[in-house]
């Protein structure tokens, strides 16, 4: 596996929070989701990796070699996006494609406005409706209209889901595939999401965070192996516990979620078992952190 | 090829059994190369790692091979030992048919002749 991002003893203090140290690699030519609760460092993550912030210990080497972000071309070769958007509320989308223009070699101005009419926020060259005019959703949709029209070998995205309506979600994750694509092999994604679900089908590597560490990270398919929803009645429940990561008791029935190495001795006492999904399996994983934590 | 999103059979598989059967079948040929992960993964609207695991799969069972750069390429079929599979396919379900025909008291006639009806209204 080529990484195009590798982390190791990445450490960002704040006052009253801690990121890491977090080790992480990010596979090239894949689209890699950050998945965690509000507060568990995604953006601080996010934000390190891109040199929005600069960390307070460790170190991250970009596309194989490089270690200083602002050396030579490597902020060109990467877009990012904040979760709340990163233009003034005061701004048009015609500033915002002039401050690209300014700003990056690799900015195409007419995807830019080819991609504002497809995702239906603005017309060619709109010069009077201000972002502060925008719903929230718009915003975001200009934003990744922006990121899209560039030139990059890797996007990094926070939250890029969350406001936008079903329909355009659906869109994102068409344009993550015709990026990934295009690419071929060479061009990857990292983005945050609170949405496992509508992400899913984009997902190939999924990172997941309990406050400030990584607790688990894989491709989906291998993760998804790695564990095991279990179910079974009370009694069956009774002689398993030991087994299980967690445990949810109700009278008619019981669930559970496991390691897959358990599997036989589960089935063997009379539970049953499945392959959980990344939505199931990233709301397991996060519990049993918050378990293991109180 | 069609994929069924909400079946009991996994993505992955479907898409390996489809192209198991076009490879099988000869209308993927030898020297052919399979559509390009992220390609496929685009069609289908699914994640990238779901295409390549098919992939990884059709390549466990020795149908295609990974070329380094280039994608997935069909291998040389070897029509006698797929023949020879597919008899012994056949020859499974036969006996299971026949296990639950005993079950019910069916002669082995009946069984037959309930073959040359399926036959028909096929």
């Amino acid at each position: 596996m080529d990484s195009v991002i590798v982390a190791k003893g990445l450490v960002k203090k704040y006052k009253k929070f801690t990121l890491g140290p977090v080790d992480l690699e990010i596979p090239k030519g894949f689209s890699t989701a950050l998945i965690g609760a509000n507060g568990a460092g995604k953006t601080t993550l996010l934000d390190t990796i891109c040199g929005i912030v600069s960390p307070s210990k460790g170190e991250v080497t970009y596309f194989g070699e490089i270690t200083d972000i602002e050396a030579g071309e490597t902020k060109e070769r990467i877009g990012y996006q904040a979760a709340q958007g990163m233009y003034p509320m005061s701004w048009t989308p015609y500033d915002v494609a002039m401050a690209n223009q300014l700003g990056f070699k690799g900015f195409h101005e007419d995807r830019y406005w080819e991609l504002c009419k497809k995702y239906g926020v603005a017309d060619y060259g709109e010069k009077k409706q201000s972002l502060m005019k925008m719903s929230d959703g718009n915003r975001i949709r200009l934003c990744l209209a922006a990121v899209f029209a560039r030139d990059t070998e890797l996007l990094v995205l926070d939250e890029p889901g969350s406001n936008l309506d079903p329909l355009m979600r659906d869109r994102l994750c068409g344009q993550f595939r015709e990026y990934l694509e295009e690419g071929d092999g060479e061009k990857t994604i990292l983005f945050s999401t609170h949405n496992i679900a509508d992400m899913e089908n984009v997902t190939d590597y999924a990172i997941l965070m309990y406050d400030g560490a990584v607790i688990e990270s894989g491709f989906v398919s291998d993760l998804c192996e790695k564990y095991i929803l279990v179910s079974g009645e009370s009694a069956t429940f009774d002689k398993i516990k030991r087994s299980l990561m967690i445990e949810d008791r109700n009278m008619s029935t019981c669930f559970g979620f496991a390691r897959a190495e358990e599997k036989d001795k589960l089935e063997a006492a009379g539970a049953v078992v499945e392959s959980p999904n990344l939505q199931q399996l990233s709301i397991f994983l996060l519990r049993y952190a918050e378990q293991q934590n109180s | 090829m069609k994929i069924l999103q909400n079946s009991e059979i996994p993505i992955y598989k479907q898409i390996a059994m489809q192209l198991k059967e076009e490879i099988l079948s000869g209308k993927l040929t030898a020297g052919e190369y399979l559509p390009s992960i992220r390609g496929l993964a685009k069609d289908l609207k699914i994640s990238v790692i779901t295409t390549m695991k098919a992939y990884e799969e059709l390549c466990a069972e020795g149908l295609v091979t990974s070329v380094q750069g280039k994608g997935f390429v069909v291998n040389p079929q070897d029509t006698a030992m797929i023949r020879e599979q597919r008899l012994r396919e056949v020859e499974d379900h036969l006996l299971e048919a026949l296990e639950a025909a005993k079950t019910i008291g069916m002669t082995v006639e009946e069984v037959r002749d309930l073959i040359t009806v399926l036959n028909h209204t096929e």
